[in-house]
């Protein structure tokens, strides 16, 4: 006879799933995100974050400067800033919904979960935008639990998330990456984090801190420094990057490890062991 | 001026077409959906083919460097009964979204439901 298999604990519900089975209608304020809700389900996430429908729609040139003011103050009682915005013909339904939801799961991310001691809710509350289109509450936080998942999968490599991106010069050999990451490459100035270089680009902040870790541990961004002073801890088979390639032989690849004091390693041992975490992390 | 719905709905006009969504891949969420699902199932399907997307789009190796077009244009996913396409949505501004066609293989023709799912990914953006 086997050992049952212990019920899964109830997932504690959380503040949205509270407002969403009582369908309220109005806006949820938290310090990292504002949440409209029609009817119980979500229709717009603002926060200050990731960079929000207008920098994403001004960056990519669709909507000039003035456009969004004008948007806001012609929308009016009936909340028709959306309608306005494809009405003057600067994008289409389709792209206006595409954009709208591509903001509306970055700003998420970072809001959720929604601390219950620093959150109201205001009802009755319209965005002046309008409705565009709806996610379920449920809907929303498994996509933002997904979206963790993927980025909990670089966490040895967080510690660049805050920090200046300050590519590898010259690029590593053997190290490719995408046109998207080559993008933000050739943005980095040495003096913007992660989510300066997604807002000035208007980028999804989510998207762009997953590609930065990723560049972190493909050697191609540099980790940054441990605090001065402290001393490198001994890794047990850890070594310093000294063995010389025998003549006429490719180079090794080599991987950048998660420890700023060990920046990388040659040695073949380590560099495969590092790549199959990362190969089973990517897997799990 | 079409726009989630309006794209979906016209993708069940393709022949052999028996369901169709549209995806975001960063997260498996469902934008919309149109249609059956394999194993009557949307979200399983969006949470499916989301990770074949991830798998894809994360290497360099099919993106093509130095082109001015779109990086990845479909995926296409062959079985004994039926079709899976995936089609990139190409946008001016930053998203992550594909539209997915499940076709029924002895109904419809891959090359003619490629070619309309490639007007329709271009309709959503264009009107």
């Amino acid at each position: 006879m086997g050992l049952p298999i212990p019920d899964r604990p109830p997932a504690s519900a959380g503040l949205l799933d509270r407002y969403a089975a009582e369908h309220v209608t109005g806006a949820l304020r938290s310090p990292h995100g504002c949440f409209y809700l029609l009817d119980g389900a979500v229709y717009c996430v603002e926060g200050g974050t990731a960079p929000g429908l207008d920098a994403r729609l001004r960056v990519s040139g669709k909507v000039p400067a003035h456009g969004w003011e004008a948007a806001r103050t012609t929308a009016g009682p009936h909340h028709a800033g959306a309608r306005y915005l494809v009405g003057e013909g600067w994008l289409t339904q389709g792209e206006l919904e595409l954009c709208h939801l591509a903001a509306l799961l970055d700003a998420a991310f970072f809001a959720l979960p929604l601390p219950p001691e620093a959150t109201s809710f205001t009802p009755g509350t319209v965005h002046w935008l309008g409705v565009v289109r709806r996610v379920s509450a449920a809907a929303l936080q498994r996509a933002t639990a997904h979206r963790r998942a993927l980025l909990d999968r670089w966490q040895p490599w967080a510690t660049v998330d805050t920090c200046p991106v300050v590519p590898v010069e010259p690029p590593r050999s053997g190290a490719a990456a995408t046109g998207r990451q080559r993008r933000l490459l050739a943005s980095a100035d040495g003096r913007s984090t992660p989510y300066e270089l997604a807002r000035v680009l208007g980028l999804s902040a989510f998207v762009t801190l997953l590609d930065i870790r990723r560049l972190a541990a493909a050697g191609l961004v540099h980790l940054p420094r441990g605090p001065a002073g402290a001393l490198p801890r001994r890794r047990p088979g850890a070594r310093p990057a000294e063995r010389p390639a025998a003549s006429g032989e490719r180079p090794a690849p080599t991987w950048q490890l998660p420890v700023p004091e060990l920046f990388e390693t040659a040695d073949p041992d380590i560099a495969l062991l590092v790549r199959l975490r990362t190969a089973l992390e990517e897997n799990l | 001026m079409p726009g989630i719905d309006q794209v979906l709905s016209q993708a069940m006009g393709i022949p052999g077409v028996l369901g169709a969504g549209l995806i975001d891949w960063t997260s498996g969420l469902t934008l919309g959906t149109a249609g059956r699902a394999p194993h009557a199932d949307h979200e399983a399907t969006a949470a499916d083919t989301a990770d074949v997307v991830q798998a894809v789009a994360r290497n360099a190796t099919f993106d093509t460097a130095g082109t001015t077009g779109p990086p990845l244009e479909d995926i296409i996913i062959t079985t004994g009964g039926g079709y899976h396409l995936i089609r990139f949505v190409d946008t001016a501004f930053d998203s992550q979204t594909y539209l997915y066609l499940w076709l029924d293989r002895a109904q419809a023709n891959l090359a003619v439901a490629r070619l309309r799912l490639r007007e329709l990914a271009a309709g959503l953006v264009s009107g």
